[in-house]
């Protein structure tokens, strides 16, 4: 029963890439309205078309406006990946969201230079904080301090 | 194939896509929202696409077209609605609808429209200053 056995591995196989799918591509709620879709390892064609079916049905589903790309834990941002990125903010736009670029490194910065690749008038932020914050800002939120809770601890929103 | 219904709320038209749009569609809908338009004044004009499951590349262009035009006429246009799957397949076309804003549903374009339009308003006080 030898086709039984490469049939179990390869629908084990399956099972495993479905898997690694759909941990590389969570996508979070991380406010009313604003989603977050950190982004870790390289991306690909495949890949990035999962990514941007999984956003838009996660911004039709929960009415998001904004989303928080963070591509701190992608290695290596070349003209491919700038593409997919690209697509993915198109894509976005066209349910109504806009797409907040966070966690380029000053040596990805540079490289997207250096290559003469533009953004195309993304908006990007350095941090996913900085990114949040702006995501604040443009639905018209203020985060602030209660004066309750001691200033290390957590901040609280309004 | 029906005309696309155009209805007027305060300075608003909404036109709601009933099923599939076809070439001659588009046009005929192209020409009914500038007539529209024409004829009320409106300043924004909200095309509901949710029940659209094929944007070809004409249909895109139309409606690129359709918010150019109504830009010229001194209103705005808001697409809303545009399905996931949809929205890939532009995407992959190379169709990104580049100038024309677009919202998830009729509520929230409303509200674009009406950030739209403050926008304009502000920027034509600040021209008479």
């Amino acid at each position: 029963m030898q086709g039984d056995t490469i049939r179990e591995q390869q629908a084990q196989l399956e099972e495993q890439r479905q898997t690694i799918r759909e941990l590389t591509t969570p996508v979070l709620q991380v406010w009313d309205r604003i989603l977050a879709l950190p982004i870790v390892g390289g991306l690909d064609t495949a890949r990035t078309q999962e990514m941007n079916e999984a956003l838009l049905q996660k911004i039709v589903e929960t009415g998001s406006e904004i989303v928080i790309l963070d591509i701190t834990g992608v290695p290596v941002i070349d003209s491919a990946v700038a593409r997919h990125l690209l697509e993915t903010v198109a894509a976005a736009r066209l349910l109504g969201a806009e797409v907040l670029l966070v966690g380029l490194s000053t040596h990805t910065a540079l490289t997207l230079v250096h290559l003469g690749l533009d953004l195309g008038g993304v908006t990007t932020r350095l941090t996913m904080a900085k990114g949040l914050e702006l995501a604040f800002a443009r639905l018209g939120l203020r985060v602030v301090a209660d004066g309750v809770a001691p200033p290390s601890g957590d901040g609280s929103v309004a | 194939m029906g005309r696309v219904p155009i209805i007027k709320i305060g300075d608003t038209l909404i036109a709601t896509v009933q099923e599939d749009l076809h070439d001659r569609d588009a046009l005929d809908l192209q020409a009914d929202v500038s007539q529209a338009l024409e004829r009320t004044g409106a300043r924004g004009v909200l095309l509901d696409l949710t029940v659209v499951e094929i944007i070809d590349s004409f249909l895109g262009r139309t409606i690129a077209d359709i918010a150019r035009l109504v830009r010229l006429l001194g209103a705005r246009t808001v697409v809303v609605g545009i399905q996931p799957s949809v929205a890939i397949t532009l995407v992959e076309l190379g169709l990104e609808l580049r100038g024309v804003p677009a919202a998830l549903n009729v509520e929230q374009g409303l509200g674009l429209l009406r950030r739209l339009n403050g926008r304009e308003a502000r920027n034509e006080r600040r021209r008479l200053v």
